[in-house]
């Protein structure tokens, strides 16, 4: 247990060093901007983490919360001129509520049946956000959304609260993962009869997670409307939702590191071809959509636990076979094999 | 001895087919009983509706007096109910002390925010659980492998983790589904001798089983079904030597 506690500690520590280093040693701005959007992106993907791969189930909306959120804090501090962090908070409540009312309407959150509601709810979302011209601006979207006064509004100063909050929240779901809630979404996703016959509503918890994920997708949704500044419905869509999933099940589902892993790695994928686009003159268009889409199905068919266990699981056998090179001859039993497997969030 | 689990009138239909029909039987405070009878006799049926996984088509199960016809299936554990399964249902991807963790669930109340803030109520609860599982990997012999994923365990240590998990709860009543399934000779001598110590803790046991040595020498009484009908009830002898378990077991030669 203590060797699991040093193991996740020293992951941590790491994440730390790269996270501090990287607006300092990075050559311009542009990259700055990138490693911010991948922060953005990443409370998103943590929190669908949380729904999709501890406790097994679905969501298609996660765009659409990620824009409640945006278009929540853009409105109260451009039309109503509240804080931005009084209206962050707003814009974590309101998509969770969403989550709240949309996980309750389909009672039970049985099998595909959030898949298909936050498909639906997704576009209605999306609809809803051009159509309500009076407050959203509609198509042509909202302009000076103010910024977050945070060490003299610089690029380096919203990197660093952005990934403070992707710390906040990285810390948060790792915590859970390693507690009765979390071992309880866990339970779920592997066996719903034996999760109930421990005493896990089963339907309270994914409500939970759900609403949890639709929590963090709208705090990221603030933090991106005060980052950019403008906005317009047009990145709240399926594409991005599907972008989020992806990230997620590359990087591997049942790892919360997993989810911030895929994010980096498909964020660097979609900046990769935009500057192949620039060289090559024929690659333009909805290249991303056709890359990841063929990334997801090749992750699917070839590694379906995703990067991050696959590594581990690596990893671990490389150890196993040192130790076992050591101890000369003896037989390894499956007992003695199944001791050196350890679970890691 | 009073009666901790009362089943009256129990049936279920499975469309037009009744896989159980009007049993009644009762499971006494510190006992162990036996329900046992032939392929499809309904054995798992009357399991899985006492655990509260399937409703009853009609009749009534009480539990310490209290009817539990409008309990959720998630609240039994809270009442003292807990089971085992017939085809393991495990957490794979999790820890063997996991698992076993994860059945302290309806003894902890931890909410998601003290979780994942680590509040001090969490990190109590946590510590609670961690011993409490690893009490119950020491007895039923699995503490060495407490680290290990649950997917990698053979077999017969996976039925003694659900075991490990059922009873980390200390529940007043344990439900067994054919617990001696696939395991050899010595492994379910040990299983008999954890089951007796369970009882002796003070947890009542209803224990569906095929496994005959086992039920004779551990069963304080035995109820017989067949063909969803209960045909027999009495101490391991006197089901030995009734004439109509034999002839349900043995076939009659008549039909």
């Amino acid at each position: 247990m203590k060797q699991l506690l040093g193991n996740w500690g020293k992951g941590f520590a790491i994440y730390l060093v790269l996270m501090i280093l990287y607006p300092l040693v990075v050559p311009d701005a542009y990259f700055r901007s990138v490693g911010i959007v991948i922060g953005l992106h990443a409370i998103v993907t943590i929190g669908l983490c949380l729904v999709m791969g501890l406790a097994g189930q679905i969501s298609l909306g996660q765009a659409a919360f990620w824009g409640i959120g945006a278009y929540t804090s853009a409105v109260l501090t451009t039309k109503y001129g509240l804080s931005p962090f009084v209206t962050l908070i707003v814009a974590a409540a309101v998509p969770a509520l969403f989550a709240f009312i949309l996980g309750r309407a389909i009672a039970g959150l049985q099998g595909y049946y959030l898949a298909m509601a936050t498909l639906a709810f997704g576009y209605i979302a999306q609809i809803g956000m051009t159509e309500w011209e009076s407050v959203t601006g509609g198509a042509s979207g909202m302009i000076s959304i103010p910024t977050i006064p945070f060490f003299g509004d610089t690029e380096t100063g919203m990197f660093y609260l952005i990934w403070g909050i992707v710390t906040l929240v990285l810390l948060f779901s790792l915590n859970l993962f390693h507690s009765r809630v979390g071992r309880a979404f866990r339970a779920i996703h592997k066996s719903e009869i034996a999760a109930t016959s421990m005493g896990i509503d089963v339907r309270r918890f994914k409500l939970n997670a759900f609403v949890l994920s639709g929590a963090f997708a709208g705090i990221s949704g603030g933090l991106y409307a005060h980052y950019m500044g403008i906005l317009d419905p047009q990145p709240f869509g399926m594409h991005e939702s599907i972008k989020f999933l992806t990230m997620v099940v590359i990087g591997g589902m049942s790892s919360i590191w997993g989810a911030l892993v895929g994010t980096v790695l498909i964020n660097f994928i979609s900046e990769g071809l935009i500057l192949l686009g620039e060289v090559i003159p024929g690659l333009k268009g909805d290249l991303d959509t056709i890359v990841f889409g063929a990334i997801l199905v090749l992750i699917v068919m070839f590694m379906p636990e995703g990067l991050v266990p696959r590594l581990r699981a690596i990893r671990e056998k490389a150890q196993a076979k040192k130790a076992k090179g050591k101890m000369a001859p003896a037989p390894s039993t499956q007992s003695e094999q199944a001791t050196e497997r350890k679970a890691i969030p | 001895m009073t009666a901790l689990l009362e089943v009256q009138n129990l049936s279920r239909d499975f469309g037009g087919v009744r896989a159980v029909n009007q049993v009644q039987f009762e499971v006494r405070q510190g006992e162990i009983l036996a329900l046992i009878g032939p392929n499809g006799a309904g054995k798992s049926t009357v399991l899985n509706m006492v655990s509260g996984v399937i409703p009853p088509s009609e009749g009534e199960i009480r539990f310490n007096g209290q009817a539990l016809s409008k309990v959720a299936g998630y609240e039994y554990a809270f009442f003292g109910i807990t089971r085992t399964f017939q085809n393991l249902q495990t957490f794979d991807d999790m820890t063997v002390l996991e698992n076993v963790m994860v059945g302290m669930h309806a003894k902890t109340h931890s909410s998601l925010i003290a979780c994942g803030l680590r509040l001090s109520r969490a990190r109590r609860e946590e510590q609670e659980m961690r011993e409490q599982a690893m009490k119950w990997l020491r007895l039923v012999g699995l503490e060495p492998l407490a680290t290990a994923v649950a997917g990698s365990l053979p077999y017969g240590k996976l039925r003694l983790m659900e075991i490990a998990r059922a009873m980390v709860s200390q529940p007043k009543l344990l439900l067994l589904d054919e617990p001696a399934a696939g395991l050899n000779h010595t492994e379910t001598a040990e299983m008999s001798a954890l089951f007796q110590k369970i009882r002796r803790d003070g947890t009542s046991i209803l224990l569906v089983e095929h496994d005959m040595d086992m039920i004779m020498s551990i069963a304080d009484r035995i109820v017989v079904l067949d063909q969803g009908t209960k045909i027999a009830e009495g101490s391991p002898r006197e089901i030995q030597e009734n004439p109509a378990v034999i002839a349900a077991y043995l076939g009659t030669g008549e039909e």
